[in-house]
């Protein structure tokens, strides 16, 4: 071979799998190779016999030595992973894309708008700036499910929520008996932030239609376009920019995202569908 | 520039052979397209275009990245020649200098971080592309419209015109000088053979249509995005692929799996926009779901996003989609269409 070959996988072992909600396992990895990734980056995991599919890892992307997939059980790839129990070694290629400028987030106040397994790749974030959390003035972590058995990683919020840089703020589209907290879309959240828009910045992270919605509110309070940080994850295939599936525009959402401002992707067409 | 007898073209490609692994047009089945030749006999160039494309050669229809047992993952070895491509037309020649931009990022992009593909490269790399000109091109060329010509040298390594008893061969890259002054049986050519190349171009140039001026179509589709015109434009596709399959310069591709756990194949196998599948995610949400938003898709990529990456269309007007479409969707009329339309 003249060049690296960036199609090949180095091997991870699976340690444990975890179940965070009916469809939504965590999956705990130790890389066998020396691997890093930025937060916002993802990673191609592959599973001999079916195939390939993009994650973003769920783990601070400060620990090298392990590293965590949450992912939602819903094509092939994802069904055979459910079925696995610890013990298996997986391969994964990678990291692709940009990743999060965390540099451009630094003194200020940040806004982390998340939804559903959304929230996976916002926990890397939060835990990426949790390790640097003096750089930040604040971070008002606003999430949303669908009941209160949907979010996953129950058990981190009360650590979350204690810490005194971080505003938690939940909300779930359906409350049960036990649910204290708001109920309703989770953008009804963001009016509950008490914070110079103007000057924060703010990730989303979620389904399309919470993407959209998400993105619309921050504007209407005074998030700058260009302090607005969007997921727009895709079909990734290849990760390396030629394999078409991702296209957005002349953008590929696998090496020039996948995560994009607002104000790079506003004037493109169809961007919420 | 150089000559020989047609009848001793056995003989050049043998010289060929001896350093490069030949590919050329050749029947298959009732089509032709580009394979790996072993003698001059199972050449036929009695079509002016493969039905094929010649895109194949670098990057196949399905490649193995690599294969993985019990003993860990093996990647197929680099090929033990270089290739050299007999037959191309000066449309396929240029298609693949497009598609190495893509694959070997050989036109470095300023801002944008892009990988090199090491299958492509592999294949890619001392290959010696000779093509020919046309002399009759068919009703569905229209390279013309893209700056080019039956005649166009651009991108060959040699280039070739067959006259009435001899071959004309002009060696353009150094490595296709180099090769043309090893054949013993080359001679350098004089004035009558300069008159009789001249008369061939006029000859092949007065059977194409004249060229449309599309220098305002990436402007145009900047902005038509939203227009009902797409209705009008990809009402009769069917999506069923064949333009892209048959284009020289689509390259979308997939990764997958053949075999099973513990041992198989990794391969890439070509994809298609035309497919709902295509973007499909795995939460059933699907960005491009309707047709329409595919035939949009195919035509931005090559007359407008390609355009704003790498400076050119994504196009050479070889006409294969023009002949394969089933339901007779002729690009050359969509474009018509697009530049007429009034915004």
């Amino acid at each position: 071979m003249h060049e690296k070959n960036i199609y090949k996988p180095i091997p991870f072992k699976l340690d444990k799998v975890e179940t965070e909600s009916p469809l939504i396992k965590t999956f705990f990895l130790t890389p066998e190779e020396d691997f890093h990734f930025k937060t916002g980056q993802f990673v191609e995991v592959t599973i001999d016999g079916i195939g390939e599919a993009p994650y973003t890892p769920s783990s601070s992307a400060t620990v090298t030595d392990k590293m965590e997939i949450t992912i939602m059980k819903a094509g092939y790839v994802t069904t055979k992973m459910h079925e696995l129990k610890g013990g298996e070694i997986l391969g994964i290629r990678g990291p692709y894309g940009k990743g999060y400028p965390l540099e451009k987030f630094h003194d200020k106040e940040v806004i982390i708008l998340g939804g559903g397994v959304g929230i996976a790749p916002l926990r890397c974030l939060i835990l990426t700036m949790m390790s640097e959390i003096e750089r930040y003035q604040k971070i008002n972590v606003c999430l949303g499910a669908r009941t209160p058995a949907d979010f996953i990683y129950k058990d981190w919020y009360p650590e979350l929520g204690s810490n005194p840089k971080i505003n938690l703020l939940r909300a779930v589209d359906k409350a049960d008996e036990t649910w204290q907290e708001t109920e309703g879309v989770v953008t009804l959240l963001l009016g509950k932030l008490q914070t110079d828009f103007s000057s924060t910045v703010a990730v989303v992270c979620g389904p399309p239609i919470m993407m959209k919605f998400g993105t619309l509110k921050l504007l209407e309070l005074g998030v700058k376009e260009e302090n607005i940080y969007l997921s727009m994850e895709k079909n990734m295939s290849c990760g390396l920019g030629k394999c078409g599936h991702c296209a957005l525009g002349d953008y590929f959402v696998c090496k020039d995202g996948p995560v994009f401002t607002y104000d790079e992707i506003k004037d493109y067409p169809d961007i919420w569908i | 520039m150089y000559k020989f007898k047609i009848v001793y073209l056995p003989e050049f490609l043998e010289y060929l052979q001896e350093k490069y692994t030949l590919w050329a047009p050749a029947k298959s089945g009732t089509e032709t397209e580009f394979k790996v030749i072993s003698s001059f006999a199972e050449i036929d160039q009695s079509r002016l275009n493969t039905t094929l494309n010649p895109k194949e050669i670098f990057f196949p229809r399905r490649e193995v990245l690599f294969s993985y047992d019990e003993n860990g993952i093996k990647t197929p070895p680099p090929p033990e020649k270089p290739v050299a491509v007999w037959g191309l037309r000066t449309c396929d020649t240029r298609s693949i200098r497009m598609l190495d931009e893509v694959f070997s990022n050989a036109h470095q992009m300023p801002e944008k971080e892009m990988f090199k593909d090491p299958y492509w490269i592999n294949k890619y790399a001392d290959s010696l592309l000779i093509s020919q000109a046309c002399r009759q091109p068919l009703s569905t060329c229209f390279c013309n419209w893209f700056n080019s010509g039956p005649f166009d040298e651009t991108g060959s390594d040699i280039f070739v015109i067959k006259g009435e008893v001899n071959y004309y061969l002009k060696g353009i890259s150094d490595k296709g000088q180099e090769v043309l002054a090893g054949f013993a049986k080359a001679e350098q050519t004089d004035e009558k053979d300069a008159a009789e190349i001249k008369d061939l171009q006029a000859a092949a140039e007065s059977y194409m249509s004249p060229a449309l001026d599309i220098s305002d179509l990436k402007s145009k589709l900047d902005k038509i995005w939203d227009d009902p015109l797409w209705e009008e434009i990809g009402a009769k596709c069917i999506n069923c692929g064949a333009c892209a399959y048959i284009c020289p310069t689509c390259h979308c591709f997939d990764v997958s799996d053949e075999g099973k756990a513990g041992k198989g194949k990794r391969v890439r196998l070509w994809d298609a926009c035309m497919f709902q599948l295509f973007t499909k995610e795995a939460s059933g949400h699907n960005p491009r779901s309707n047709s329409l938003n595919r035939v949009r898709q195919r035509v931005m990529h090559k007359y407008n996003y390609f355009v704003d990456n790498y400076q050119k269309f994504l196009c050479t007007g070889c006409g294969r989609c023009v002949s394969v479409c089933p339901v007779n969707m002729d690009i050359r009329e969509i474009i018509k269409k697009i530049l007429a339309h009034e915004i």
